[in-house]
């Protein structure tokens, strides 16, 4: 083979074949790269809400300025909740009970208290909240209340005061290490409860606690007080039907919903990442069809040589495979030089969302590593055919 | 293989050539193993072309040509690659050698792919040539006589039944050409193989066997 080599790397051009391999690189680096940053980034705008199930809608009035000068209700009537209860759309509704008595919490790291401020709770029937029965419970006497907070106080914490206290940074499986502080004042009585925040809702925009801790404390706290309901939780069959919008649109009412700009920003991730991506294709296809002409320029200038090679015995197999083993070492060179280089660039970008996204899974580089071996083959197999065809119809005398 | 069998074979050229007198051409007729053939001709009826059927890399004729039973039309590119390994080995006209490579490497090549010769061997037959000071040497830079002598070689690195020699001494001396021949009769005989010569003129002093005119 050594012999043969010695032959056919004859005219083999060192620019053309750098050419190539830039380009190709260049090409090669751009699609990975969106394939990984997509992979890393896209679970920031689709993060599953652990608590609220996504067929689960919260329904309240729309506010508006006609509305709020003339007094009007935002609370629903038990028959406006019955005609919700009713529709095709609907499993089953809920009503948000809200807490009629002051509350002020403390919330603090490590016994150091970083902040304190007003609050109210909130409680939503125990069916609704997908948490272990034992840890979402509460019973008269116990002293540490469950809770739930929206995951923006966590960004308020991470950012707010933990950055400038030099206090750790949270995420979601470090929660329970916030120690938070509850004061309820009312008629006269102080009580100081231990809140366990259990973990974070994007989806819920109030501090969450069981329902059984609420009927307590509203009824002893404010005996007598009680209030129509001004948020729903609505459980559907499919989110996304129709209806559901129609039905809102018709009775004035609005769903929190903010998975729709979750969809939106995933949607232009994905039109940008294509866009990129397409770029990419297209710069590894021209790339390849450089190759392709190199090396059939390479054949042409070869074809005596070829010819006379097959005529002495040679395999025609045996006469393509060094330009196919060249054109595979380049090839996998390539793959991995790319692979290398979505790895630095990768690690420094990740850093920063990981920053800003402590809770957030990081994965490998697996896409990356998949979606270029897949263009490694398919490119590969595309080079060793062509240079297969290029040297039979040597064979076969078409030149 | 023992036999090659050409059946009313016409080259298309010739095709609308009005009279054709050849004993080669739409004539049934065999070459056999073990025999020896001289195959003359003016330039430009057809011995190149005759050689190029018998390799398989042209296919322009009417007619059929077997070998020992099998119409070579059907072969496939593995069967002819076993032909051109093991049984028909072909002394070119344009020698077809590589003129980046040495005269050893040239010899070389072939004999890697077949593994017939030793170096030694291959060495005696430098030394008989009268060219072993050319063993390293590259072909482009040594002469067409002595060139011959390196395809002579390289076509002897391999076994087989016929050997096909295209005017294989056009640029010799009567000495070197005796030399020539006498290898190639030693080693054709060795193996039991066929000879068949082309020439227009000038040829080599062997005991042919039959003498064709094409």
């Amino acid at each position: 083979m050594n012999l043969v080599w010695k032959l056919l790397r004859r005219h083999i051009s060192l620019p053309q074949f750098a050419g190539f391999f830039f380009a190709n690189l260049f090409g090669m680096l751009v699609v990975l790269l969106g394939v990984q940053f997509y992979v890393d980034v896209a679970p920031v705008f689709s993060e599953k809400d652990s608590f609220i199930n996504d067929d689960y809608l919260v329904v309240s009035k729309r506010i508006t300025t006609v509305g709020t000068l003339s007094g009007r209700s935002n609370t629903f009537s038990p028959d406006e909740i019955e005609q919700i209860q009713v529709q095709a759309f609907c499993k089953s509704v809920g009503a948000f009970t809200s807490s009629k008595y002051k509350v002020s919490a403390a919330m603090g790291m490590q016994g150091a208290p970083a902040f304190t401020s007003e609050m109210f709770f909130e409680s939503v029937p125990d069916e609704y909240v997908d948490m272990q029965t034992d840890a979402w419970h509460w019973t008269p006497g116990d002293d540490v209340v469950p809770v739930i907070m929206p995951r923006t106080y966590i960004a308020l914490y991470n950012f707010g005061f933990a950055q400038s206290r030099g206090l750790p940074k949270v995420s979601d499986g470090l929660a329970s290490m916030i120690d938070m502080i509850v004061y309820i004042n009312a008629e006269g009585r102080h009580d100081k409860f231990k809140g366990r925040i259990l973990g974070f809702s994007s989806r819920l925009n109030t501090i969450l606690v069981p329902q059984s801790f609420m009927d307590w404390s509203n009824s002893h706290y404010e005996p007598g007080k009680t209030d129509e309901p001004s948020r729903l939780i609505m459980r559907v069959y499919n989110p996304t039907d129709e209806r559901i919008a129609q039905f809102m649109q018709k009775y004035g009412y609005e769903v929190e919903d903010n998975k729709l700009d979750a969809g939106r920003a995933t949607y232009f991730l994905k039109v940008v990442v294509g866009l990129v991506m397409l770029v990419g294709l297209l710069i590894s296809a021209l790339s390849f069809y450089i190759l392709m002409l190199s090396i059939y320029l390479l054949v042409q200038k070869n074809t005596t040589k070829l010819e006379n090679l097959l005529l002495i015995g040679y395999r025609p197999s045996q006469v393509a495979r060094p330009y196919q083993l060249l054109t595979l070492s380049m090839n996998l060179a390539v793959l991995l030089i790319a692979l290398l280089g979505v790895w630095c660039i990768r690690s420094y970008y990740m850093n920063i969302i990981q920053a800003i996204f402590p809770q957030m899974q990081v994965r490998g580089m697996l896409p990356a590593a998949t979606i270029g071996a897949g263009l490694f083959c398919i490119v590969s197999c595309l080079n060793v055919w062509a240079i297969r065809h290029k040297i039979l119809s040597i064979w076969y005398r078409k030149e | 293989m023992d036999t090659i069998r050409l059946q009313q074979v016409l080259p298309r050229v010739f095709q609308k050539q009005p009279a054709l007198h050849s004993e080669v051409w739409m004539q049934d007729m065999c070459f056999e193993k073990g025999r020896t053939y001289l195959v003359e001709a003016a330039s430009g009826t057809g011995k190149s072309t005759l050689c190029s059927y018998l390799l398989g890399y042209r296919r322009d004729y009417t007619g059929a040509i077997f070998f020992d039973q099998a119409d070579i039309s059907a072969m496939n590119i593995a069967a002819w690659v076993q032909v051109r390994q093991r049984t028909i080995s072909h002394l070119f006209q344009e020698l077809r050698l590589f003129p980046e490579l040495t005269a050893y490497e040239n010899v070389a090549i072939k004999n890697e792919l077949t593994h017939s010769k030793t170096r030694d061997e291959i060495g005696i037959w430098f030394e008989r040539l009268g060219i072993s000071d050319k063993w390293d040497a590259k072909i482009g830079l040594m002469s067409f006589g002595q060139q011959q002598r390196v395809a002579l070689m390289r076509a002897l690195v391999q076994p087989f039944d016929f050997i096909l020699a295209d005017e294989p001494i056009s640029h010799l001396d009567e000495h070197n050409s005796r030399i020539m021949g006498d290898i190639m009769t030693e080693e054709a005989q060795r193996q039991g193989a066929g000879i068949i010569i082309t020439s227009i003129g000038k040829h080599m002093n062997l005991n042919y066997d039959k003498v064709l005119k094409l």
